[in-house]
């Protein structure tokens, strides 16, 4: 009867999704709003606009910056919500995992990450600070280092890995995210300007593209840095070792 | 030729991810997920949008795969039906790891 019931629950919600799907307008039609106003003003204007070549940079971070804030927040959020349930891991107690495994990871596994990490870094570096010109950004290279350092932890163990990211500079980037993006974006409004311009009108007007260049580099740099981190405390606060008294095995 | 690949992955797409699904071993589950990552990565390359190509691989194939295996390693490796549970749960200590 239950199932029944979850199935009927299902069945409608799946007639709904697919009600609204066919009220959105189809993929590429030309008289769709994005295709009718904004994508010009975004293909156009962007790099004039934003100081930045990549548009798809252009519109998160400029046009669509409330958003991208929000969004950084949310993660951020994420972090807050993983450590009010599970805390913060203890000190020199987080080598639950893989080291008490009985399964030591093998040599092929240490030597190939060894061989690819640095890679692995230099790409994620790649990615964020040439974010504005090519696909990529603060998100997705902070991603990419956060792989990275678990690659390292999985072959390595979180003992190592704590103590290549010490503690400290986990939790003093953590929130890199949301504040520099607020920072940044404040800093318009001590010159004159909007929230979220990235620009100080009383620069001089050679300055402009490329102190805008730079608050877009700062704001990419802390989300990489920031979403990296808060990446790696999750993984730290889910491996912790448990309390004495509880189900430590 | 690029209509029939985008159709391939989108069937493997279907097939991960109801494979993901039924599995009742959870660490299969996640390598296949794993895998579900990497086609849906393909396929926003394949739309266009290599930003979320980048995400989607960093994350949902990455980051993701070691968070749950974590979680496995904090709880059980393989899913438990209720009535199973109840007959094998007798004497046995509830354990916290597999």
């Amino acid at each position: 009867m239950k199932k029944v019931i979850s199935l009927c629950f299902i069945g409608a919600l799946g007639v709904l999704l697919l009600m609204v799907m066919a009220s959105m307008p189809r993929m590429g039609d030309p008289q769709s709003p994005t295709n009718t106003r904004v994508i010009d003003r975004y293909l156009e204007g962007a790099e004039e606009e934003t100081g930045t070549e990549n548009v798809i940079t252009g519109v998160i971070l400029n046009y669509r910056g409330y958003d991208t804030m929000g969004e950084v927040t949310v993660i951020f959020t994420g972090l807050a919500a993983v450590l009010a349930v599970l805390g913060r891991e203890r000190r020199g107690r987080i080598h639950a995992y893989p080291d008490r495994s009985p399964i030591r990871p093998s040599i092929i596994v240490r030597s190939a990450v060894s061989f690819l990490l640095p890679f692995i870094v230099l790409f994620s570096l790649y990615t964020v600070l040439h974010g504005e010109i090519s696909p990529g950004g603060g998100f997705q290279g902070g991603a990419v280092l956060a792989a990275g350092m678990f690659v390292f932890a999985a072959a390595f163990g979180l003992w190592r890995a704590g103590r290549t990211v010490p503690p400290w500079l986990r939790y003093a980037v953590e929130g890199a995210a949301p504040v520099t993006f607020f920072l940044v974006g404040a800093a318009g409004l001590v010159g004159g300007a909007e929230f979220l311009t990235y620009m100080l009108p009383k620069a001089s007007a050679g300055l402009q593209p490329s102190l805008r260049t730079w608050m877009t580099l700062l704001v990419e740099g802390g989300i990489g840095a920031g979403g990296a981190m808060i990446f790696l405390s999750i993984l730290m606060a889910m491996a912790r070792e448990e309390d004495a008294g509880g189900q430590a095995a | 030729m690029s209509d029939a690949l985008s159709l391939v992955l989108l069937a493997l797409l279907v097939v991960t991810a109801l494979a993901a699904t039924l599995s009742r071993d959870l660490l299969a589950a996640i390598i296949v997920f794993s895998g579900y990552s990497l086609v849906m990565a393909l396929l926003w390359q394949r739309l266009q949008a290599p930003d979320l190509a980048l995400t989607e691989a960093a994350v949902g194939a990455g980051v993701t795969t070691v968070l749950f295996v974590t979680a496995i390693f904090k709880t059980q490796r393989m899913e438990e039906e209720a009535g199973r549970k109840r007959r094998r749960g007798g004497g046995e200590k509830e354990e916290g790891r597999p």
